[in-house]
């Protein structure tokens, strides 16, 4: 990333590391404002061109960027306070100044000063459109390139394809033989016949007919292997596409995963790969087929009358201009339509749902009227669009066949001798055989000029889907990582991370957790505990420091013996759509159906189970809503018994239950954690009262650790915690209390 | 239960609903400056607060009444003031003071003129227009929610990079403008 964008008048961009221009200082006025970063380790901060502060490195503990509302502010923080503003920006500028204080704050914890951001730009510089975690811009990737690697794609299919793309030929050879035989049959049967000029020639006529059956027939089968091979190409390169995709994203890091929604990935996985399937066969053959065919039409048009086929091309282009133009036209209106029966549809969704508080609180009337806004602006909406394609359509119709009616107008005057002698004479057989080839001539044109959004479609689906494809996984094994038979010590050493980088979440963090011990990580929401334990599972990399299992880095365990180690039971359980036996199966699909009781029965399970009318087919549907919560949480409980892990991780694992539960669902975690390390989050903190030790998080920092009495005893931060619990708690009470 | 027990826990009661009360702050007693650090700071009935939170309460609606002034105490906990009803009732300097304080932190150009807006069909919208801060194409992504009327007549925009813009009262726009937005709004 660039971070050395201009100076102030009379300053030289090369004399300082970084310079990034600012638009606000404390005012809601624009300002012509720069930030300079010298080498010599000071920041100077200019206005108009004066400089009017400058501080020292070494003045503030930590540089950040704070977000206000319409804009953003550079402070400096000494002890985790604020202590003062910098500078203030536009948000387009943010990432910018997070970064210099990322690089400021690097170099105060390390005495190391990077010149240079490793970062990705924000934005494509070519269209400014946003990056949102793509290397390049889907938008302005070279076409030729993403294209080139489309069609290594086809290649597994390749004889296929080609007999594709000869019968789509012969198919179109064949479309232009039945107008000359149609023109034969017309100028030497029926119309000599009809002015009596010579006799009917039964044998010719029925020849010609037969001809025509045969065209037919011939067209059909021709039609047939088409479709089939085309389908058998399109369908598996389709198939090819999304395997190969949701092979790659299951192997990204969270890290890139993260960077985009998991209806970003769905849609790259299926809509995509789709795009890029129907584009293959039908653009890909047609673009062959289609300029083929143009070329061969337009030379014969040309040959049999050049002044009627250019009076038929001439207004195309006007024409389909117009039609493009109408085409946004009529889009957007239908857009707003579509918006406007979205809002209503949203509006009774919303109200019929809570059609007990609407009710309870009598606002039935005020409802209504909402509803009639509503439903009154999609009829508005709705009939004007309506409206506009009404007189769209018939006009585009006209409009795209105007050649046509000049060539009949012409043509027909040919026929009747009534045009000057440098046009010629034309037989009736000639002229529709003429027409019927500039009607063929109006579909490879129409595709033409539809092409380039076409074409731009699919580069942007392809662009996306190869980006995935080719992306090089963040996390990935060294070549010298190790499968460990894990005992369970782990170790954090000055620990840092962050999951964007300009905002750390772990600082500095240090601890040992012994083997067999049971550890429980506190702190207020967001302070760096489930990121702890994201680093324990290698799901990130650590920014700065290590985190070690048995004394071994874990970057150089192999991530398979790393994490079939760990069993993690989460407060939120995933279950997959299937039976509970699969479930409960999942982490070792190769278990007994003993195994499976046993570990059941350990967590709780077994007896809610056998309870259930299908026993261990139950089918727990999508996210197992059939199963209440803490019916769930026992199922993932006993998954990670039976995965029989080194370390076990229970983030928040009874938080969203009820005590009776919970007290059932401890039991059986009790029984899990035997023998094991075990890291505990809780913000229930009673919950961890029987933990060994306790690892207390503030602000990204380890602020405590030891047990429940010696922390009270410090009355530190945990002893607050508890404090402001218990209070809580005592409030609670006294709400019943009051209720009662 | 006893009366003890309805004594104690009137007492916890009293201390759980005292959060609850809305404290109105006297705009003629409040005495807000600004510090070197850029902080705005206040003095109030003896006491006197550091680096002072103010928030509008309805930051689309109203910009100058109903403002929360907060602070954090020492255990970094929020703690709210109380409410200034309307500033208008504040001194002029303090009006002043305060005012631009917010419309510095709540930075958010007015909306004078929409030129034109272009749509490329893959959910980001390029609308050019004339700001209090200058004319500007802004590029806004997902514009169904991104770029949409709060009420019947308050425009409200957010671009890619999270600047804000708004128009309250989108009929004050020239004919030009307004047949722009029709299609979009």
């Amino acid at each position: 990333m660039n971070l050395r964008l201009s100076a102030p008048k009379g300053k030289n961009l090369d004399d300082y590391l970084f310079c990034l221009p600012f638009n606000l200082y404390g005012r809601p006025k624009k300002v012509d404002g720069h930030l300079l970063v010298t080498k010599d380790k000071t920041i100077e901060v200019y206005i108009d061109g004066e400089l009017k502060e400058s501080f020292g490195f070494e003045d503030f503990d930590e540089y950040a960027c704070e977000q206000l509302t319409g804009c953003s502010v550079m402070v400096g923080r000494k002890d985790d306070v604020t202590v003062k503003r910098i500078c203030a920006f536009t948000n387009d500028e943010f990432i910018s100044f997070a970064e210099v204080c990322k690089i400021i704050n690097h170099y105060l914890t390390t005495g190391v000063l990077v010149e240079k951001s490793d970062i990705d730009e924000p934005k494509c510089p070519k269209c400014h459109l946003p990056l949102d975690g793509y290397t390049e811009c889907p938008y302005c990737a070279s076409k030729v390139k993403v294209f080139s690697k489309l069609v290594k794609r086809v290649m597994p299919y390749k004889w296929i394809f080609l007999l594709s793309i000869l019968c789509t030929i012969a198919g179109e050879l064949l479309n232009m033989v039945t107008p000359y035989v149609n023109r034969i049959l017309i100028d030497e049967h029926v119309i000599p016949a009809q002015n009596y000029e010579k006799d009917f020639e039964v044998n010719g006529f029925i020849l010609l007919c037969i001809s025509l059956v045969v065209i037919s027939i011939l067209k059909v089968a021709i039609d047939f292997v088409n479709m089939k091979s085309s389908y058998y190409v399109a369908l598996n390169i389709g198939k090819d596409l999304r395997e190969d995709l949701f092979k790659k994203t299951l192997d990204l890091s969270m890290n890139s995963v993260s960077k985009k929604s998991a209806g970003e990935l769905i849609n790259r996985v299926s809509n995509d790969a789709n795009t890029l399937q129907s584009f293959i066969t039908d653009n890909g053959k047609q673009a062959i087929v289609r300029i083929m065919s143009l070329i061969i039409v337009a030379v014969i048009a040309f040959v049999m009358n050049w002044r009627l086929a250019l009076m038929s091309i001439l207004p195309i282009p006007i024409v389909m201009l117009t039609v493009k133009k109408l085409t946004m036209t009529i889009r957007m209106y239908f857009g707003r339509s579509w918006r406007c029966a979205n809002n209503h549809s949203k509006l009774l969704h919303d109200t019929l749902n809570g059609i007990r508080v609407v009710k309870s609180c009598g606002t039935e009337a005020q409802e209504v009227k909402k509803y009639e806004a509503a439903s009154g602006k999609w009829a508005k909406a709705i009939t004007k669009a309506e409206i506009i394609w009404q007189i769209f359509w018939p006009m585009q119709d006209f409009l795209l066949t105007f050649g046509n009616y000049l060539v009949l107008f012409f043509g027909a005057k040919m026929i009747l001798n009534q045009m000057p002698a440098s046009w010629g004479t034309m037989t009736l057989g000639e002229l529709t055989q003429f027409t019927s080839y500039i009607t063929m001539l109006y579909t490879p044109l129409r595709w033409l000029l539809n092409l380039p959004r076409t074409f731009a479609n699919a580069s942007v689906s392809a662009s996306k889907v190869f980006e995935i494809l080719e992306e090089q996984t963040e996390i990935q094994d060294s070549k010298d990582c190790v499968d460990l038979d894990i005992k369970g010590t782990i170790d954090f050493d000055h620990v840092f991370f962050g999951y964007k980088v300009y905002n750390p979440v772990l600082k500095d963090v240090s601890c040992h957790i012994d083997q067999g011990k049971m550890i429980g990580i506190v702190g207020h929401s967001g302070v760096g505990k489930s990121t702890m334990i994201n680093l324990i599972l290698r799901l990130y990399d650590v920014t700065q420091g290590s985190v070690r299992i048995d004394g071994v880095d874990i970057r150089k365990i192999s991530q398979q013996s790393l994490r079939s180690q760990v069993g993690v039971v989460l407060q939120e359980t995933y279950l997959f759509d299937g039976s509970i036996l699969e479930n409960i199966s999942y982490a070792k699909p190769n278990a007994s159906f003993e195994e499976v009781i046993e570990a059941a029965k350990i967590a709780h399970a077994h007896e809610f189970i056998t309870k259930l009318p299908d026993g261990y087919n139950t089918r727990v549907g999508n996210k197992g809503h059939t199963l209440s919560g803490g019916e769930r949480q026992r199922i993932a409980i006993a998954r990670a018994i039976l995965h029989d892990p080194k370390i076990i991780i229970l983030d928040e694992a009874t938080a969203s239950l009820d005590t009776e539960t919970e007290r059932m669902i401890q039991e059986g975690l009790h029984r899990l954690c035997e023998g094991r390390t075990t890291i505990a989050i809780a913000h229930r903190l009673s919950t961890l009262s029987n933990a060994d030790q306790l690892i207390v998080l503030d602000k990204g920092r380890l602020a405590e650790m030891g047990t429940h009495n010696d922390l009270m005893r410090q009355k530190g931060v945990y002893y607050s915690l508890v404090m402001a619990q218990r209070k809580t708690t005592k409030m609670k009470k006294v709400e019943k209390a009051a209720l009662v | 239960m006893n009366k003890a027990d309805v004594t104690k826990n009137s007492e916890l009661a009293e201390e759980l609903f005292e959060v609850d009360t809305l404290v109105e702050l006297d705009p003629k007693s409040l005495e807000f400056y600004r510090d070197d650090a850029g902080f705005v700071s206040l003095k109030y009935q003896g006491s006197e607060y550091f680096n002072v939170r103010l928030t509008r309460l309805l930051p689309f609606y109203s910009k100058t009444t109903y403002i929360s002034v907060a602070y954090d105490n020492e255990d970094r906990e929020f703690k709210e003031i109380g409410v200034i009803k309307d500033m208008s009732e504040m001194s002029p300097e303090q009006f002043e003071l305060v005012n631009d304080y917010l419309e510095y932190k709540y930075y958010m150009p007015r909306i004078t003129k929409v030129y034109s807006i272009k749509d490329n069909s893959r959910g980001f919208i390029f609308v050019d227009l004339d700001t209090t801060s200058g004319r500007k194409t802004i590029c806004v992504r997902d514009w169904y929610s991104n770029f949409r009327l709060l009420t019947d007549k308050y425009l409200y925009a957010l671009d890619v990079d999270g600047n804000k813009y708004f128009c309250e009262d989108i009929n004050t726009l020239d004919k030009k403008s307004l047949a722009v937005l029709e299609i979009y709004i």
